[in-house]
């Protein structure tokens, strides 16, 4: 077992983590964390982390944290998040600390481990065969997460706004945030979740949402990680949907040094439509590796992967694109796009489809491109009187919009438009 | 208003122009002919400031100041307009927000008030009409999709709308029917004025009786070898340009 994973499995020990008044949950994390010392910390030669090399991060020594609720004070927020009319909710160090009386029900996923909605979902993986350490680790450690319902047939009016904040007591820890979201039959909501830390500490976020969208219910979902620049993040979201439902997904990565982002929507009913959206924005020297993975198992649905990147400095991204239609999945419709724009030139993007096509009445399609800023679109635009920041905004403005256009939700482009402005005005080709 | 002095450029160490000089005063339209090749496009892209092409010697004066270290944009807000040989697509710039944003730059720079939503409104109607454009077509992106012709016409449309002091056309006959034609022809003489000056590169005389200029330049190897009246244009046409090649 390598040093990384070792010390990982003696803190589930020390915390006594695979005893538990369940039979089943003690057992769910056993299974897990006897996972996570078999896989051991990827490596390059894994083909799914090929372009990610882990070996400074697991060089460091983050140490499991224990919760501290006491110190939990309301971080401070862009005037373009507190100012949303919406449901919030604080994580602080990734443990829930709030308890508002909302039109849904949201409680720490270890106080409701007897509630079957939380079993179910966890063990309803439709199809797991590639076991993935940080997925397993966050399930040997499941507990002080968000478990949130929506009941049958409500709609929820207001976005639901999670905060994750991280102070300087989360340095050089390992925080495990596991959550699960479910949406019963007939709901809809919005949720927006922003993560923010006090100064830039280095810590070590394994966040996993598993979220279960029930026949004809339709959530949008916006995530903007804005975390400390010096984190390293990995994030997965495994999203069930069941027959005519609609999901969107929108992820907004400015924070972290280092940040893996899976998402994996697995289309299990008949008539359903995932939208899988993602805009990575990296300076200095981030890392950006969104690994996604739309997994078709029902017939007529449709998905579309779109992702950009803008790249400055000498960041790097990485998008690896995988559709697999099984072969019950008959006219389906999966498409796929990658663009991303260099700012600089010791900027780095790779990109990769994989498609895995099991059923013949199917429409694929995929493209990347890597290109920059076209000069001479920007020459048009200065030449009738823009200015040099104002026609590149206009462009950079272009180049992203793409990625908000299914979203229906006015107040989720708002903060998707604020959120973009902003990292743009700190970068480096605007100053 | 606009004094071209021994104007030599280069682009990618390939030199272009070769001692070219051009006097052009307020209220003239001058025009440019030439073969392919010879530097016609390069010297519009001079004047409007395009960072490819390096000035090696000479200068360009307009209204009593050198304007070659100027950023395109200054140039434009100083009154300076090219309607591009090749207008080119800017997906996800609607054409309404960019002829907006286009104005308010424009009217910053001069001190004018920017104006109110609907003063823009209409004034950008108005515009469009004149040169028989759709409505629809400020919600399209910039040039994407447009045919030759419309992008063309989009050049003149931009011209109406930001009232430019010395204005250079780049071939914006090409690619025209006769109708077009005439509708550009007559958005280019509706500016014209005591204080305005333009400058018409063409490969066609016909352009030039619908808009009739002072001057008639022909442009080989990077220079100017002959100028003369609208007589010269016609000239042209029968002969071609290998007498003046030498
Ligand atoms: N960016 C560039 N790199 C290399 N060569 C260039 C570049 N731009 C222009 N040239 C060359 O400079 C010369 C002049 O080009 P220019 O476009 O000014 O010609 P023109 O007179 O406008 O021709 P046309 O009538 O075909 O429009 C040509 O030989 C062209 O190939
Ligand atoms: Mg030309």
């Amino acid at each position: 077992m390598d040093k990384f994973a070792a010390r990982l499995v003696k803190s589930f020990n020390d915390k006594d983590l695979g005893t538990h008044d369940l039979d089943w949950v003690a057992k769910y994390r056993s299974d897990a964390i006897n996972l996570v010392g078999n896989l051991g910390i990827p490596k390059l030669s894994d083909e799914d982390w090929r372009f990610t090399n882990l070996k400074d991060f697991a060089s460091k020594d983050f140490s499991t944290f224990s919760g501290n609720e006491a110190t939990f004070k309301k971080p401070k927020l862009p005037d373009h998040i507190s100012s949303i009319d919406g449901f919030f909710i604080y994580t602080h160090n990734g443990i829930l600390v709030s308890d508002s009386d909302y039109p849904f029900s949201f409680s720490k996923i270890k106080d409701s481990f007897d509630t079957p909605e939380i079993k179910e979902t966890l063990y309803s993986q439709v199809s797991d065969k590639n076991k993935d350490f940080f997925y397993e680790l966050s399930s040997a450690f499941i507990e002080d997460g968000i478990f949130l319902k929506v009941d049958k047939d409500i709609k929820i009016d207001k976005p639901i706004v999670i905060i994750n904040s991280f102070d300087s007591e989360a340095n050089l820890k390992f925080i495990n945030s596991r959550n699960i979201f479910y949406f019963e039959d007939s709901s809809s909501a919005e949720i927006i979740e922003y993560s923010v830390s006090n100064s830039d500490n280095e810590y070590f976020w394994n966040k996993t949402t598993n979220v279960y969208v029930g026949n004809n219910s339709k959530v949008e979902h916006l995530l903007i990680e804005n975390g400390s620049k010096s984190s390293f993040i990995f994030s997965n979201l495994k999203i069930i949907q069941e027959r005519d439902s609609h999901f969107t997904t929108n992820s907004i990565l400015c924070g972290g040094s280092l940040i893996r982002n899976n998402v994996h929507p697995m289309l299990n009913g008949e008539g359903c439509y995932s939208n899988i959206l993602g805009l990575y924005l990296s300076i200095k020297e981030q890392l950006m590796d969104n690994y996604m993975f739309v997994e078709h198992l029902k017939e007529n649905c449709g998905s579309r992967q779109l992702y950009k990147g803008l790249l400055d400095d000498s960041s790097r991204g990485v998008f690896h694109g995988r559709i697999l239609v099984h072969e019950e999945a008959q006219q389906t419709n999966a498409y796929q796009t990658n663009r991303n724009l260099l700012l600089s030139d010791s900027a780095q993007v790779d990109t990769k489809p994989q498609l895995e096509i099991y059923a013949d009445d199917v429409k694929c399609s995929h493209g990347a491109t890597i290109g920059q800023i076209d000069k001479d679109a920007l020459m048009y635009l200065q030449a009738r009187g823009i200015n040099k920041k104002k026609a590149l905004a206009m462009l950079i403005r272009a180049f992203t919009d793409e990625v908000v256009e299914p979203i229906d939700s006015e107040k989720i482009l708002d903060v998707f438009h604020n959120v973009v402005n902003d990292w743009f005005s700190r970068s480096k080709i605007m100053n | 208003m606009l004094d071209i002095i021994n104007l030599h450029a280069e682009v990618e160490g390939k030199k272009i122009l070769q001692g070219l000089n051009l006097k052009i005063n307020k209220g003239e339209i001058h025009s440019i002919m030439g073969p392919n090749g010879s530097g016609k496009s390069t010297l519009a892209s001079i004047l409007a400031g395009k960072e490819d092409y390096e000035v090696t010697d000479g200068d360009i004066i307009y209204n009593g100041e050198s304007i070659l270290e100027l950023a395109p944009d200054e140039r434009a807000q100083q009154g300076i307009f090219l309607a591009f040989q090749y207008p080119i697509e800017i997906p996800g710039v609607s054409n309404g927000y960019f002829l907006k944003e286009a104005l308010n730059s424009i009217n910053e720079a001069r001190g004018k008030p920017v104006l109110k939503p609907v003063e823009f409104g209409k004034l950008i109607k108005e515009k469009i009409k004149k040169l028989k454009m759709d409505d629809s077509f400020l919600k399209r992106s910039l040039n994407e999709g447009f045919s030759g012709g419309e992008k063309k016409r989009n050049e003149i449309l931009q011209m109406a709308i930001l009232d430019p002091i010395f204005s250079v056309l780049d071939e914006t006959d090409s690619g025209l029917d006769i109708d077009a034609l005439q509708i550009v022809a007559d958005g280019v003489n509706s500016l014209r004025g005591p204080e305005k000056a333009f400058l018409v590169i063409t490969h066609y005389q016909r352009l030039l009786d619908y808009i009739v200029p002072d001057f008639v330049h022909v442009l080989v190897n990077g220079k100017i070898v002959k100028s003369g009246d609208k007589g010269l244009a016609l000239e042209l046409e029968s002969k071609g340009y290998s007498w003046l090649e030498g």
